[in-house]
């Protein structure tokens, strides 16, 4: 860590680890809901479970991406944040609205809308939120000494993230007209300007990393940001199937859509790549393997998953089945769960001057997780596939397949269990590291 | 090889083209959903079925136009496939329509309430949705249905099946026992009084009052004792 203000990014990964925390538990609550154990119901109903696992996702990813950019910037940039403390203000603004959400969607204070539940009021809170931190990443880019790529495209994308907030926040009457905003914030969210940050973050690591050269690196990340936003821009259509707008879209959505995984094939490339052409052996050899692993898995949640029900064909009987929910698992885990944990272990050392990152407890976390979480993929991929056949195909009640598929969902759990020890040795690893410290600036152990 | 400010001109233009034709697909696409959604049979009171939906996170078990939760039914066609009755019914007390079975959040709607849900159900239901959601290709039971005498009340279809299964379609696993065959374990009696107040006859029982009116208890009745 060589400047002060990189340590606020310690509490936005501690944020992080603590909203990945509820989240997991909350899945559990629906895992076992699927099975036929609701006894929660009275408490916390299956809607207040999905919300609160869903949108702690969303914060837990945010938080970190937060924590990336307040640690990248400065490094990036060889200056400090220009104003420390507002970043620490913006941290707790940002806790206490997300907890007000928590807590609100038990109490049934939502607006109903998939992954933008969070209510108006404090969509608000959310804007201004953000525009404190844009303001700071953007003031001391602005004030650097050097303009690098990889902090333009960080920047970049965290300012289109912030932007495509808002149509999220139109008032509609219309089921269709509202769903058709609700993609621009969630598919341009995730399969466009996501990617940007989560191509930027990786550069950044495989630069310090492997040692690759900056200009090789940052090349094949405006080639790769280049096929992110000409696939997926029109690749939204692979949403407007069916929710009553036009055929066209079938054509459209189909053919971009499905140019989609050449993004994430290109990073996964490049970054098994760049790890061979790489000369230097960084010690922090469990953050080269969450970089790496965050290639590949990307590339298989998002890229080959999300093709394997992206055409309308197969779409049309996939379409709000389980099928989604696999490949949105994988997906997320994969390219944005698996990004901020890899800078997180990258960055933690250099915080805490704790070298824990090649313990026995991260080596573990780093198998079982992903090991788990594939497990996972494979048991909603059965369960979904066997939906869509009795239910769309032979035309069964909708009660009667869940109930044919129950057995199922014990495979989740179980392996939902694997997946969360590995977690769970994760943030044990993070608790370890203990606090930031104050003699680890300007140290240049761990870069 | 390709120089970095090649990419970065490829990254540029790639973005700035697509964005453009995203945004003249967008201005089309608004004209077009008016007509597609039959948006002039969008009344008030569906809209404000459309807010309570909302308000009350359904998309949270529910899917709607293939939107939402894996946890409970489909509800796009709803409104086609169980009639107004049946919902509003659902919506004063789910246990009683679904009883032993994955639970549904009992809410405390009032009667206006209950029909904008419906009236938005209903217009949620008459989208051109481009053909979602798709016909079942493989059912099976076709054969079997029409095995069973013509002219089945619409009602059978709405509200039994959702308990019952009747020539291998509806609930096959309950709670309420298969209707093949009732003609000839019932007479045309006991099927009356059992439609008119199930409690009356057999306390305690699952099935419920299903306030039916007294035609469509004989059009039943008569469909029922067919049954054999
Ligand atoms: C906690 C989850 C949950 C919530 C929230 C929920 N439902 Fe349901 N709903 C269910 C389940 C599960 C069923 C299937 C029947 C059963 O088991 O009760 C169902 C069934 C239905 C049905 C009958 C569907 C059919 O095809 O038989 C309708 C209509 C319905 N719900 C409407 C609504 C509306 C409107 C809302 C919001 C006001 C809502 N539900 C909220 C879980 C939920
Ligand atoms: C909420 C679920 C439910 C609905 C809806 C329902 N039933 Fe039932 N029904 C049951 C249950 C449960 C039983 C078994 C009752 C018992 O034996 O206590 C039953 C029993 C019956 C029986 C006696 C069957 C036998 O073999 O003993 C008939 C006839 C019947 N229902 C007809 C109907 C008709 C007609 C409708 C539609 C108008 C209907 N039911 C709707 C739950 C339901
Ligand atoms: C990291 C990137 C990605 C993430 C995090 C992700 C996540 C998700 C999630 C959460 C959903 C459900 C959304 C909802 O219903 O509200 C979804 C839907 C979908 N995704 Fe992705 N996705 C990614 C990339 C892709 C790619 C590259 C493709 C195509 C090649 C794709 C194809 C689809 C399709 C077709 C659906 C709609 C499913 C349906 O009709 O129910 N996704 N994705
Ligand atoms: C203990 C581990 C987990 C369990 C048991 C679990 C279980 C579930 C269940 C049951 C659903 C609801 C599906 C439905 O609507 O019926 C769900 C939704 C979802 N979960 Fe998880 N989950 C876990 C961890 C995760 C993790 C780590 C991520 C992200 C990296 C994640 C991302 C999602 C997403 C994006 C959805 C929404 C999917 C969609 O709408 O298509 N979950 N989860
Ligand atoms: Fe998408």
């Amino acid at each position: 860590m060589k400047y002060n203000s990189q340590k606020v990014a310690y509490w936005f990964f501690a944020l992080s680890m603590l909203l990945f925390g509820i989240q997991i538990t909350y899945g559990f609550i629906m895992g076992f809901a699927h099975m036929g154990f609701d006894v929660l119901h009275g408490w916390i109903p299956f809607n207040t479970a999905r919300a609160v696992h869903t949108n702690c996702l969303v914060m837990w990813l945010l938080s970190g991406f937060m924590g990336a950019a307040y640690f990248i910037i400065p490094d990036e940039c060889e200056r400090e944040l220009i104003n420390p403390k507002l970043a620490y203000v913006q941290l707790i603004s940002f806790a206490i609205v997300g907890v007000i959400a928590l807590i609100g969607f038990h109490f049934n204070w939502w607006e109903g809308r998939k992954f933008l539940e969070i209510p108006r009021p404090l969509d608000y809170l959310v804007v201004i939120n953000v525009l404190i931190f844009i303001y700071l990443i953007g003031g001391t880019i602005w004030k650097a000494k050097r303009y690098t790529t990889t902090s333009i495209v960080l920047f970049f994308g965290l300012l289109m993230a912030a932007l495509l907030y808002l149509p999220g926040m139109l008032n509609t009457v219309s089921q269709t007209v509202d769903s058709f905003w609700r993609w621009w914030v969630v598919h341009l969210w995730v399969e466009g300007v996501w990617e940007l940050i989560m191509g930027a973050i990786l550069s950044y690591l495989l630069i310090k990393l492997t040692g690759v050269d900056r200009e090789i690196a940052e090349k094949w990340l405006y080639v790769i940001v280049g096929f992110t936003f000409l696939s997926g821009i029109l690749g939204t259509g692979h949403h407007y199937y069916y929710i009553g707008t036009p055929k066209y879209w079938l054509i459209i959505g189909g053919v971009f859509s499905a140019l989609e995984p050449l993004a994430f094939l290109g990073m996964a490339i490049y970054a098994v790549k760049v790890k061979n052409l790489g000369e230097r052996n960084h010690p922090n050899k469990m953050a080269l393997a969450w970089s790496i692993g965050c290639a590949i898995l990307s590339f298989v949640g998002a890229g080959f998953l999300g093709f394997a029900h992206t055409l309308p064909q197969v779409n049309l009987y996939t379409h709000g089945t389980l099928v989604t929910a696999m490949h949105g698992h994988l997906a997320f885990w994969g390219a944005y769960a698996m990004i901020v944990i890899a800078l997180i272990t990258y960055a933690l050392p250099q915080l805490t001057g704790r070298k824990l990152h090649d313990s026995k407890l991260g080596v573990f976390a780093f198998w079982s997780a992903n090991i788990g979480m594939i497990m996972m993929t494979i048991a909603f991929g059965i369960a979904g596939v066997a939906q869509v056949y009795l239910e769309r195909k032979l035309g069964l009640e909708f009660l009667s397949v869940q109930s044919e598929i129950e057995v199922h969902f014990l495979g989740l759990v179980l392996a939902a269990l694997v997946f969360s020890s590995g977690c769970i040795a994760f943030i044990w690893n993070f608790v370890k590291h203990g606090m930031p410290r104050d003699t680890q600036i300007g140290s240049k152990v761990y870069e | 090889m390709l120089s970095k400010k090649s990419a970065r001109t490829f990254f540029i233009a790639g973005t700035v083209i697509t964005f453009g034709c995203f945004i003249v697909l967008t201005i089309d696409t608004f004209k077009k959903i008016p007509a597609q959604t039959n948006q002039h049979n969008l009344s008030e009171s569906a809209i404000r079925g459309k807010h309570l939906f909302d308000q009350n996170n359904c998309m949270g078990c529910h899917t709607i136009m293939g939107e939402g939760a894996y946890y409970a039914p489909e509800l796009t066609k709803t409104y086609e496939k169980r009639g107004a009755k049946f919902i509003e019914m659902m919506l004063t007390d789910p246990e009683k329509m679904f009883p032993g079975k994955r639970k549904m959040v009992k809410y405390n709607f009032t009667a206006q309430e209950k029909q904008d849900l419906i009236a938005f159900l209903k217009w949620v239901g008459e989208i051109d949705l481009n053909g979602f959601p798709p016909k079942p290709d493989l059912q099976v039971s076709q054969q079997s249905v029409s095995n069973l005498p013509g002219n089945q009340p619409s009602i059978i279809q709405d509200m039994c099946m959702s308990c019952h299964s009747l020539g291998g379609q509806g609930s096959q696993e309950g709670p309420g026992p298969a209707l093949d065959g009732v003609g000839s374990k019932y007479g045309v009696e006991y099927l009356r009084r059992w439609l008119s107040n199930p409690e009356e006859v057999k306390p305690g029982t699952e099935m419920p009052n299903l306030e039916l009116d007294k035609e469509t208890i004989d059009e039943l009745v008569s469909y029922l004792s067919k049954l054999k």
